[in-house]
């Protein structure tokens, strides 16, 4: 520190770049990184058995919060809906038109068809909306928190007015 | 990689003081890295760690690659750049799989969304899955699943009418 204050009493408070050439004259390789030390971390509390301090069950909700989680929930759900149709296409005997004709057959009510084209709309629809809201991020666009905030509205509502104009397809 | 930067106590109260000192006779705003440095020196903090090392205190950060010697490999880098390019080329695929359905637009879907998901639930595994032995079962699971979903979509669109007429025929109904 006493070099530091030196330095930049002799420069006149100029050239970061020599305040972190010093700040670094000190600095020691530690040899892990950082996977390595999330690691320890966990091994190290869960071996002693400590327990988790309560964080989604006391923190107060907010809208950008559910709407991260409910991302995470349509991608789980959707890749899980995919994979069910890739196996079920691998271990069903009959081509896809033949289990539709059987689903046509059951006569379900236009009410429940129309349920169910939304809840698979819905799921799409957000995750897509949400996504272009993430890609934005990505490129360090709308990160202020009421930009946050209007981009959520916005996701919500496109989200729900192109899953009902897909369910009305 | 990681660094220890040895400073000591004594001397921060002393370049606190000086820092203000400083930026008072300079006569214009002290320039932002010296408040940063000065988040380096932290001693409230670090009273435990003074206790074991009576005579300095130690912090420990992260430098980026781009400051040591020996640069770490790229491939997290190129994973997340990766994964945001394919989320694009998906995004363009839906509009496109609408105007031109046929075979191409079907393997291409099936490749483009299996891998989508494939890397989106690999970031569920590393935000919720620890321990070494835990997180390579779940990865060989969640291979595993890839694959057989990669599988059963190209497998679908050979043997059957193909992503693209399957959700047209689904909405139809």
């Amino acid at each position: 520190m006493a070099l530091l204050l030196r330095m930049v009493a002799r420069q006149g408070l100029c050239s970061s770049r020599t305040q972190f050439s010093v700040l670094y004259r000190h600095a020691v390789p530690m040899g892990t990184s950082a996977k390595e030390e999330m690691n320890r971390f966990w091994e190290k509390n869960t071996q002693l058995n400590r327990p988790l301090s309560p964080h989604i069950s006391i923190y107060r909700w907010s809208i950008p919060m559910a709407m991260s989680i409910t991302h995470r929930g349509t991608g789980i759900a959707l890749s899980g809906g995919i994979s069910a149709f890739a196996l079920a296409a691998l271990v069903l005997p009959g081509s896809f038109p033949y289990y539709l004709d059987l689903i046509h057959s059951l006569s379900f009510g236009p009410a429940l068809i129309t349920a169910s084209k939304f809840a698979v709309s819905f799921p799409v629809a957000f995750h897509t909306f949400n996504g272009i809201r993430h890609l934005s991020w990505d490129v360090g666009k709308g990160l202020k928190i009421p930009e946050v905030y209007r981009s959520g509205y916005i996701v919500i509502t496109l989200s729900i007015l192109t899953s009902l104009a897909l369910t009305a397809l | 990689m990681c660094f220890r930067v040895s400073l000591c106590p004594w001397l921060v109260v002393i370049a606190m003081a000086a820092l203000v000192r400083i930026g008072s006779v300079c006569r214009r705003s002290v320039p932002p890295l010296l408040f940063r440095s000065s988040s380096l020196v932290r001693p409230l903090a670090a009273r435990k760690k003074d206790q074991e090392y009576p005579y300095l205190f130690t912090a420990e950060i992260h430098a980026s690659p781009s400051c040591n010697a020996s640069a770490g490999s790229k491939a997290a880098s190129l994973h997340w750049t990766g994964e945001r390019v394919l989320s694009v080329i998906l995004l363009s695929m839906g509009p496109m799989a609408y105007f031109y359905p046929g075979p191409v637009m079907d393997c291409s879907l099936a490749a483009a969304l299996t891998l989508h998901g494939h890397w989106g639930l690999g970031q569920v595994v590393t935000d919720y899955v620890h321990g070494d032995s835990k997180v390579k079962l779940a990865r060989a699971g969640l291979f595993l699943l890839s694959t057989v979903t990669f599988a059963g979509l190209c497998y679908f669109n050979y043997h059957d009418v193909g992503i693209c007429k399957a959700v047209a025929l689904l909405w139809s109904k």
